[in-house]
């Protein structure tokens, strides 16, 4: 009760303060025309509000508007995106005509900071504004793809898969478990999956620090990516159209050996080990199977892209109505991703309320194997089998499907039959929107209640076929599962906004109150033994006739409730303050770690607006800085408590019954909390020679605190399920990000180009208690040690090949230990670090980091009469990959070979690869092969064009023959040139979670796509 | 004024629907630990969950692979060069290696599991005899998980309570854990039921279990006068009615005789044909069964990871039965060319002839006591052919032996002629009457390995017979790479020793 008095009595306060009597006066009708500046062209659909009031409208085609205002002096404030906005008095005039300039200073621009929107010279904390004009160029089935390297602080890593989204870190990672951001849709907190389409995006702001984001407290210590998306406005229904086909082209796989090749160096591998070749490759060779599985495995994909929008408004209303369709052929067989996505944007005012909402419907569907990797495994298929063949049709495999055999030994798949035998479906139908009701209560004072709601409806389906895709595949039973889930997460909100000047003092801000119940439901049925007549397989559950499955249940349920408010104090448009708090509170932490308030402090001096400042170079000068707490939850639902695991099952009795057993499998620690994260920031905005040059640089420092360490549980303890966590970490992230753009719009040839670059430093300040002497935490072959970025490189040292006996028996430590005693010439030989004569983990060391030193971004855009140009560049420095691919390989062992293979042996010793033997009883061979060392480490460093777009603007005489008012025409090539010395498919790697990036185990690597499209305006 | 009151209005319904929510959800999948072990059943699911360890992939697969392949008869000869070289080649360069480790966890996974019953149920209020029974089955199985992780690794950490993530026990030698054991064991025997009373209760562990299992723990450690008295029990004493030897000696590796007289503790498994994972926690449709089959089955049927070492075969033939056949344990206990005593063409390999399959000449051989060519003609991931860990045949010989080693020679020879003569051989006691104790623990030998060949004891008794060692190699190339006074145990998992600074790492390695 406490909080409701508390939130009534500012509100009466703020009333009170706000309500100003209302003075009879004669109202004026007001007309004119606006055309723009340099060509004096009428411009439609300009804002016209009289100043101070929410009475407003909006020029026509010509350019012409009328208005009525309150009174003769009243004031008129114009504004058009992209156009500097005007303060006009109407002194009595009854015409005014107006010239809009071009506004050449992103200030002005209007940002979304989360329940309030403020322009962007106004802005005290680190937010980004990604302009939807580069982003929306890519061709991609998500938000979070497009925004590769066009904001810096913001790291992409594409997924590459049919609808899977990519990889996106703010400001480094700062957690252990969860480095994703937070999305909010329209005001929605949810998941900004490729389930939306990019194409309604109007806008993408990026929270950055502490100060930005706060006012989404315990959620947004990962950074706040705020999307809000298109608005119709005022005038005639417009319609637009878009098209957009594009094809996708892998890049050049792995060149491998073909059979003769393969063959010949697999009868000296095992010549050399004294070993008979197998008759695959010797007696019973066949020349006439020569298998290409990187050409059998994947085909030449594509993309489609449609939109239709319809949209339009009237005095005090206004719709926009979207219908798109977006469809990714993959590049691997089996796999591809469609989406149907349907939007209706509505906003209607009557008299003080407003009522308006935000709703999209999208159904997608992406379909794969569901099982394997082919990237992994096509390098490594033995060309020497063939894709399907009599000799492997047997009961279990009766479409004989080519695979390894006693005789031509890979256990790698063969990616044709693991896409012909198994298939998933899924499918996810979304309901995401939001709806509003504001209500005018008084000048500067706007009441909202929101209501928000994200349904799922997941649908997956999984079918296993009769056939085998690898070497002595165990026996099982076809079968098929469908599992059926609900997602569903409702937000309300109940919030005031307030605005009040008071001479030369600006506040603004706003107070509230938010609550979101999230829930996920899973229920899931099948059976074994399909049933197929003439090879077509019936797939239903109930049409599978042996055994049922049965699952239920649900594995997430939560409520956050949190009072949220924010104040922006500017005095004399100079000095800005900004004080933000969020008090939340979350049911997924045991009762005395509930709640906690995440305030935040920021201050901002536009020093260029001084009278002292005076300068001819600098046209604007801002500085910022900014302090604040931030939250993140990294649990489950239940984490906190310990459960009785009843899944166990003891078999006894003569019928050999299961019978049920109950125990704690997973060990739980009743004290778990946010993550919470201390940032500062320091920033200017400078813009030079009237703000055609403008510069934004940042510098952020920011300690995460309690982050949660998954203690690597010793395996002595017995815990199942996940390791249980502590808050005990402690990362600190620092960097410095720039963001600069020149334009020129002087002349017909207009162009302007932006640059960003952004630098990450990421340390490990405290680790937790992981027992005596332990500062680090082991990731299979990567370490986080105190001091060091998470998850670095931590493996043996090579140190060449030895050349010769000699070398193998002198090779000793300071004891005169033989290092290497089963090492022979031609081997790898490693560092015995601690000198202890032989080689083992103890000679493990730093060998690198996952972690970029640089990454950049560059766009141009120009335009030049009719003609439109746009180019995207990325860069990445400095990190170092993990070719685990290039590993199996070069262990020689039950794979194909490199066609660029060039083994060491006596005759031929200029060469870094080592020997090669068959490593059965040979140590030699298998520590060559060892994953934990610095061989497979490669400079990940690479750069690549992006995008390369040319447009056409076809000239609106021509085109109003047919009433179309705008006609564009485009072709753009995506990712078309990548500078690298990876010698993976692709340096872009996704990695193993946040504590293994880097490491390619087969990543998907980023297609070529070739596109063209069109838009058309009605 | 009129506006004024309307705010108020409004605020209060504002305040009114933020009222905050109740933020205790209960978790509608599972109870919680307080709300556990309040009653008998709550007791008896704790223990079933102790047994159903034995299904995990460490335990039912990885550590029977590991004893045959560690010893000298059988070698691994996987494509998989790690595991060849670790099972049994005595290479391990990677302490953490996966094989090897999920046996050490399976282990570890038990013992938090029975930790958990032993710490919990004393307090339950329940039937005492039901109480005493359950608490005696968590400390046997306790016990067993030790037992192999004492044969293994020697000296490991004892884990005594319910685990916490905090826990940082220092590294107990192998004598400390042998101890440990006894104590186990002497409280098992105590609580545990001679025979169950319920059917359904088959396969659970029983006092005749208990005392073989002491029985082997006090052997290893050459505690022989120790050892008489819980073979005692089980031969001459209250156990002499409950076991015997079957008369079929292949009716301890088929599906259809699981649990016969013969069966002092038996691992059971059977066939859930949905399951989708070995991890038996991670859902309840997990395997109740084991994949040992699949690693051993010969290739085109499994991955015959681990097989057999030839010489085996000249022992079996050494010595004709009173009929003038083979010993007919050989085709009980191999596969290879001439399991059917006619040769090649006529040994069956799940359905085709060794000939068809692998040509007239192959010299290999596999172990079959696992496998179900009995029954069906491929393998999978799911065997249902209970394991017997303990057969009676197995404690007759460990009674002869520690009779033998007690100077009761005599007193040991009707037992090892018991096992013979099930087999089809000759009383020793005519064929080789009068051997002294020396030349009776060498025959002793030759009668484990013939009786118990690929049933997992081999390595244990050549430890206990102080064989083990690179003098092995000539029977089995693997020994060449033995380093003794280190290779008698396995490395303790780098990882644990990277977390828990005061374990320490096995002699040598």
């Amino acid at each position: 009760m406490k909080q409701i008095l508390l939130i009534g009595s500012v509100w009466i306060f703020i009333s009170c303060c706000s309500i100003v009597p209302l003075m009879a006066q004669s109202p004026v009708q007001i007309r004119g025309t606006i055309i723009e500046k340099s060509t004096g062209e009428s411009l439609p659909g300009v804002t016209i509000l009289e100043k101070g009031t929410s009475n407003g409208t909006v020029t026509d085609m010509d350019g012409k508007y009328s208005i009525q205002v309150s009174s003769p002096e009243a004031s008129l404030l114009i504004s058009f995106i992209g156009f500097s906005t005007l303060d006009i008095p109407v002194m009595s005039r009854s015409i005014i005509d107006l010239e809009m300039e071009e506004n050449l200073d992103d200030l002005e621009e209007v940002v979304v900071i989360g329940y309030q929107t403020i322009k962007k010279k106004d802005l005290t904390g680190a937010a980004a504004v990604v302009k939807t004009e580069n982003s929306n160029k890519i061709l991609a089935a998500s938000v979070g793809e497009t925004l590769q390297g066009l904001a810096p602080g913001v790291s992409v890593r594409t997924g590459g898969a049919p609808g899977q989204g990519p990889q996106v870190e703010i400001r480094g990672v700062a957690s252990f478990i969860n480095s994703n951001p937070l999305y909010v849709i329209d005001g929605m907190i949810a998941d900004a999956n490729p389930t939306l389409n990019t194409n309604d995006i109007e806008t993408i702001q990026i929270l950055k620090d502490a100060s930005a984001a706060a006012i989404y407290g315990s959620r947004a210590a990962n950074g706040v990516i705020i999307i809000t998306t298109k608005q119709g406005a005022k005038g005639a229904a417009r319609v637009t159209a878009s098209a957009k086909y594009g094809v996708e082209q892998l890049p050049q796989g792995y060149d491998m050996m073909n059979n003769v090749d393969f063959a010949e160096m697999q009868r000296r591998q095992f010549t050399n080990s004294g070993l008979t070749p197998p008759s695959s490759v010797s007696t019973q060779f066949d020349p006439s199977i020569n298998t290409d599985w990187y050409k059998e495995g994947t085909r030449m994909g594509n993309s489609q892209d449609y939109n239709v929008t319809l949209s339009g408004g009237a005095e005090n209303s206004s719709y926009l109505i979207s219908g798109s369709f977006f469809k990714n052929k993959g590049v691997l067989i089996g796999t591809d991703f469609e989406r149907v996505a349907f939007r209706i944007n509505t906003r209607n005012k009557k008299g003080r309320v407003t009522f308006g909402e935000n709703m999209v419907f999208t159904n997608s569907v992406s379909r794969s194997p569901g099982t394997g990797n082919s990237f992994y495994d096509m390098p490594q298929m033995l060309p020497v089998i063939p894709v399907q063949g009599d000799r492997f049709i047997s009961n279990a495999n009766p479409d004989g499907w080519g695979k390894g055999t006693t005789d031509a030994v890979t256990y790698a798949w063969n990616p044709v039959a693991v896409n012909a035998i198994n298939s998933l479906r899924s499918n996810f139908a979304k309901l995401v929107g939001n709806a509003y009701v504001d209500v005018d209560l008084t000048e500067g004072l706007v009441y909202r209640f929101n209501a928000g709601a994200e349904l799922s409806f997941d649908h997956n389906k999984s079918m296993r076929r009769a056939g085998e895709w690898h070497f002595n595949q165990p026996a099982a039973p076809t079968n098929i599962i469908e599992n059926r889930g609900l997602f569903s997460s409702f937000l309300l909100e109940h919030t005031l906004n307030f605005n009040k000047t008071i001479d030369k003092h600006v506040f603004n801000g706003v107070v509230g109150h938010s609550q979101q119940r999230t829930k996920m439901e899973i229920l899931s049925a099948g059976s074994t033994d399909l049933q197929s007549f003439d090879g077509i397989y019936l797939n239903t559950v109930s049409s599978a006739t042996g055994e049922a499955i049965a699952d239920g249940f649900i594995p997430q349920q939560y409520i956050i409730s949190g009072y949220l408010g924010r104040v922006n104090y500017t005095y004399a448009d100079k000095y800005l303050l900004t004080l933000t708090g969020r008090y939340d509170s979350d049911s997924r932490f045991g009762e005395g770690n509930r709640s906690r308030f995440f305030p935040s402090i920021a201050g901002a001096w536009r020093i260029g607006d001084e009278s002292f400042f005076e300068s001819n170079v600098i046209s604007d000068l801002k500085l910022r800085a900014s302090y604040g707490e931030l939250g993140i939850v990294t649990v489950g639902s239940w984490d906190y408590i310990g459960f009785l695991n009843s899944n166990p099952r003891a078999i006894f009795g003569p019928d050999q019954a299961a019978y049920v057993g109950a125990t704690q499998a997973r060990l739980a620690n009743p004290n778990l909390g946010w993550e919470r994260r201390m940032s500062q920031n320091f920033g200017f905005d400078a813009g030079f020679f009237e703000d055609s040059f403008t510069i934004s640089a940042e510098y952020y420092n920011s300690l995460s605190k309690d982050v949660l360490v998954n203690l690597p549980i010793a395996w002595y303890l017995g815990n199942l399920g996940g390791e249980p966590a502590v808050n005990a970490a402690s990362i600190r992230n620092t960097g410095i990000e720039v963001e600069a753009t020149y334009r020129n719009r002087k002349n017909e040839f207009k162009w302007d180009v932006s640059g960003n670059f952004t630098t990450i430093r990421n340390r490990v300040v405290d680790i937790g208690n992981l027992g005596e002497g332990v500062n680090y935490i082991q990731t299979g072959i990567t370490r986080t040690q105190l001091g060091r970025s998470l998850g670095e490189w931590y493996v043996l040292q090579t140190d060449g090949l030895f050349q010769s006996q000699e070398e193998v028996d002198n090779y000793r430590n300071g004891d005169g230990q033989v290092i290497q005693p089963f090492a022979r010439p031609g081997d790898v030989r490693f560092v015995d670090i601690n000198g202890d004569g032989e080689i083992n983990q103890e000679d493990r060391t730093f060998q690198g980091s996952p972690w970029p030193t640089l990454q950049t971004g560059a766009q141009f855009n120009a335009t030049y009469k009719n003609f439109s140009f746009n180019m995207q560049w990325i860069g990445v420095f400095g990190h170092q990959i993990m070719n685990g691919v290039r590993r199996e390989l070069d262990s020689y062992q039950n794979t194909n070979f490199r066609n660029d293979l060039n083994p060491w042996s006596p005759n031929n010793t200029n060469t870094s690869d080592p020997r090669i033997g068959v490593s059965v009883g040979d140590p030699g061979l298998i520590d060559n092969a060892r994953l934990e060392s610095d061989r497979w480490l490669e400079d990940g460093s690479y750069v690549r064009l992006r995008n390369l777009e040319i447009g056409y603007n076809f000239l609106p005489t021509i085109m109003q023959r047919w009433n179309v008012q705008n006609a564009r025409i485009f072709i753009s090539g995506q990712n078309l040139l990548t500078f690298t010395k990876y010698s993976g498919l692709d340096p872009d790697v996704t990695g193993n979670g946040i504590l293994e990036r880097g490491f390619d185990n087969g990543n998907w690597p980023a297609s070529r796509i070739y596109s063209v499209g069109f838009q058309l305006e009605f | 004024m009129k506006k004024l009151a309307k705010y108020i209005l409004m605020a209060s319904v504002v305040g009114v629907l933020s009222c905050d929510p109740n933020l205790d959800i209960t978790n509608p999948n599972q109870p919680t630990v307080e709300v556990f072990w309040q009653n008998a059943t709550d007791a008896e699911q704790g223990v079933n969950a102790i047994y159903s360890t034995f299904a995990r992939g460490g335990f039912s697969r990885w550590m029977p692979m590991l004893y045959i392949t560690r010893s000298d008869e059988g070698y691994s000869g996987s494509p998989w060069s790690d595991l060849a070289n670790a099972f049994g080649g005595f290479i391990q360069p990677d302490y953490n290696f996966g094989p090897v480790i999920d046996v050490w966890r399976d282990c570890y996974i038990g013992i938090f599991r029975a930790n958990q019953v032993l710490d919990n149920v004393p307090d339950i209020e329940m039937n005492q005899d039901l109480k005493n029974r359950l608490l005696g089955e968590a400390y046997f199985l306790r016990a067993y998980y030790y037992y192999n992780l004492a044969l293994l690794w020697g000296n490991v950490p004892l884990m005594l309570e319910t685990s916490k993530p905090t826990d940082l026990p220092p590294t107990s030698s192998q004598a400390e854990v042998w101890a440990q054991i006894e104590s186990d064991l002497a409280l098992a025997i105590s609580g545990l039921p001679v025979r169950y009373g319920s059917n359904s209760d088959l396969g659970r562990a029983t006092k005749g279990a208990a005392n073989a299992l002491l029985a082997k723990v006090l052997m290893q450690q050459g505690k022989n006068l120790e050892a008489e008295q819980p073979l005692q029990w089980l031969v001459t004493g209250e156990g002499a009615s409950v076991y015997n030897l079957v008369p079929n000696y292949r009716d301890n590796f088929v599906i259809d005789t699981e649990n016969n007289i013969e069966s002092v503790f038996e691992w059971q498994f059977t066939i859930n044909p949905t399951e989708v994972t070995d991890d038996d926690v991670a859902t309840p449709n997990h395997n109740y069964g084991t994949s040992i089959s699949q690693f051993l089955a010969p290739p085109g049927i499994g991955w015959s990871d681990a097989e057999a070492r030839t010489w085996i075969i000249n022992e079996f033939l050494q010595e004709q039965t009173t009929t003038g056949d083979r010993d007919l344990r050989l085709a009980a206990s191999l596969l290879f060319s001439n399991t059917d005593e006619r040769g090649p063409d006529f040994t069956m390999v799940y359905g085709q002839t060794f000939t068809q399959r692998y040509g007239p000449e192959n010299p290999r051989a596999w172990f079959r006591k696992f496998l179900n060519d009995h029954w069906r003609n491929e393998e999978g991931y799911r065997s249902p052919n209970n394991y017997r860990f303990i057969r009676y045949a197995d404690v007759l010989l460990m009674y002869a032996e520690v009779l033998n080693e007690n100077g009761k020679t005599a007193e040991a020879y009707p037992l090892v002629d018991r096992v013979r003569q099930r087999a089809g051989l000759a009383p020793l006691s005519q064929t080789r009457p009068g051997l002294n104790k020396t030349q009776f623990l060498e025959q002793l030998k030759h009668e484990r390995l013939l009786e118990l060949m690929g049933e997992g004891h081999r390595w244990a008794d050549l430890v206990r017979w102080g064989d083990v060692g690179p003098g092995l190699a000539q029977r089995d190339p693997g020994f060449n790479n033995f380093q003794v006074g280190r290779h008698e145990f396995l490395p303790i998992p780098q990882r644990d020793l990277d977390i828990n600074k005061s374990l320490s790492q096995n002699p040598g390695w």
